[in-house]
């Protein structure tokens, strides 16, 4: 988990220079009275590994992902719930009294 | 409803505490959660930390629950001791609830003293005239007593007023199987299926109370009841694939006089289907009865 989260700040910080970079760049053309195209090339590489960084982060920060599906393994209903409001005393199980004498 | 992953949980912690490991406290509030009805395991250990006075207070203001816990789980176990001196505990602690009024009303009923604990309960009813677990245990009473006429019209007038109870529409649609009015419960399944769809365990006892009654069209629903229970599952309910292999017999044989667009709803690729997954499933978890499925379809096929 802890390195999730550091890989993340990492990518944060390498997507904020890349915005950083491309104000100065635009600042620069503004100077040089040229369009403004696109930004310069270590910014597009320094934008898709930010990107990377940040994906990878944020599928590994979270921990296990919990399944959706209601027939997955883990979510199917095995059995309903036993209705305790209509439960009767009047069963065999009267007839046995428990093993271990209770004293409360 | 328990899903797997509670009932593994349940069943390590039960492990755990069997053997004498910690964890009692989770093991009781996870029962108490999910509702499951596991009484002796419950006394027992309830018993081991209320006789602890030292664990007793450590649980604090979950002590009270726990008396109510162990109280009920005593009487299922007819320890009626047990439950009269936790009963006497909760009353000098909270004398005029009606909780605790509930529980002694519950032990007169454990004790089998059936003419006072209506009386109890006529009383309580007269002060809350619209509680719904002293409505349900009237119901119960009368199921104890062996008067399932009674307790279907207590429970009809109940599910008058208290339309959306699914227990009580499930009681309902179980007390009508025991009775063999299959038209009836098949009403109160339909009632539960049109509530909570997306439970396969409620489409399958449809299905099944449908093949019961018989007759070409209820073959037929029952046969698209087992398939919505497959579709639900994903495949995995044994029981609904056997029932379709059984109501495709069934229906192979009551449409055997019959015109050709009759015999079209035998629909024997969905039978095929059905008989090759059993086989592969049997083979995964049960090889040694294999032989057993085997001949049982073919002769289903055959007839």
């Amino acid at each position: 988990m802890n390195l999730g989260f550091v890989v993340g700040v990492i990518g944060v910080l390498i997507l904020s220079h890349a915005a950083y970079s491309t104000i100065q760049y635009r600042g620069l053309l503004k100077i040089m009275e040229e369009e403004f195209s696109r930004p310069p090339m270590n910014v597009l590489l320094e934008l898709i590994v930010g990107l990377a960084l940040c994906m990878w982060a944020a599928l590994t920060f979270p921990g296990k992902f919990l399944s959706i599906h209601p027939d997955s393994d883990e979510n199917r209903t095995v059995s309903l719930p036993d209705s305790s409001e209509f439960m009767i005393f009047n069963h065999r199980g009267r007839l046995f009294p428990p093993q271990i004498d209770m004293k409360f | 409803m328990v899903t797997k992953t509670e009932e593994t949980q349940l069943n390590q912690l039960e492990n755990r505490v069997e053997n004498g490991g910690g964890g009692v406290w989770e093991y009781l509030s996870l029962v108490r959660k999910l509702k499951v009805r596991r009484s002796e395991i419950v006394l027992k250990h309830g018993l081991s930390i209320l006789n602890d006075s030292g664990k007793r207070s450590a649980l604090g203001p979950d002590e009270w629950t726990l008396y109510e816990q162990v109280a009920i789980a005593a009487m299922d176990c007819q320890s009626l001791n047990v439950a009269q001196n936790c009963i006497k505990v909760l009353k000098k602690k909270f004398p005029d609830s009606k909780r605790v009024g509930k529980l002694e009303a519950l032990l007169l009923e454990a004790k089998g003293m059936w003419e006072e604990a209506e009386k109890a309960y006529t009383s309580l009813l007269e002060d809350n005239p619209l509680d719904q677990v002293i409505h349900k245990r009237k119901v119960a009473m009368a199921k104890a007593q062996g008067k399932p006429s009674l307790a279907i019209e207590h429970l009809n007038k109940y599910l008058e007023v208290f339309m959306a109870d699914h227990d009580a529409w499930r009681e309902l649609a179980e007390i009508y199987v025991s009775l063999q009015m299959y038209k009836q419960a098949a009403f109160c399944y339909e009632e539960l299926i049109l509530t909570q769809p997306t439970l396969p365990l409620y489409h399958l006892a449809y299905a099944d109370v449908l093949y019961t009654i018989g007759g070409l069209e209820n073959l037929i629903a029952a046969r698209k009841y087992y398939a919505a229970t497959i579709d639900l599952t994903g495949g995995k309910s044994t029981r609904a694939l056997l029932g379709i292999c059984l109501c495709g017999s069934a229906i192979a044989q009551v449409s055997k006089g019959r015109n050709k667009e009759d015999k079209d709803m035998a629909a024997p690729e969905l039978q095929s289907l059905a008989a090759t997954a059993l086989e592969r499933e049997y083979k995964q978890k049960a090889p040694a009865k294999l032989n057993l499925l085997s001949s049982a379809l073919r002769s289903l096929k055959i007839s």
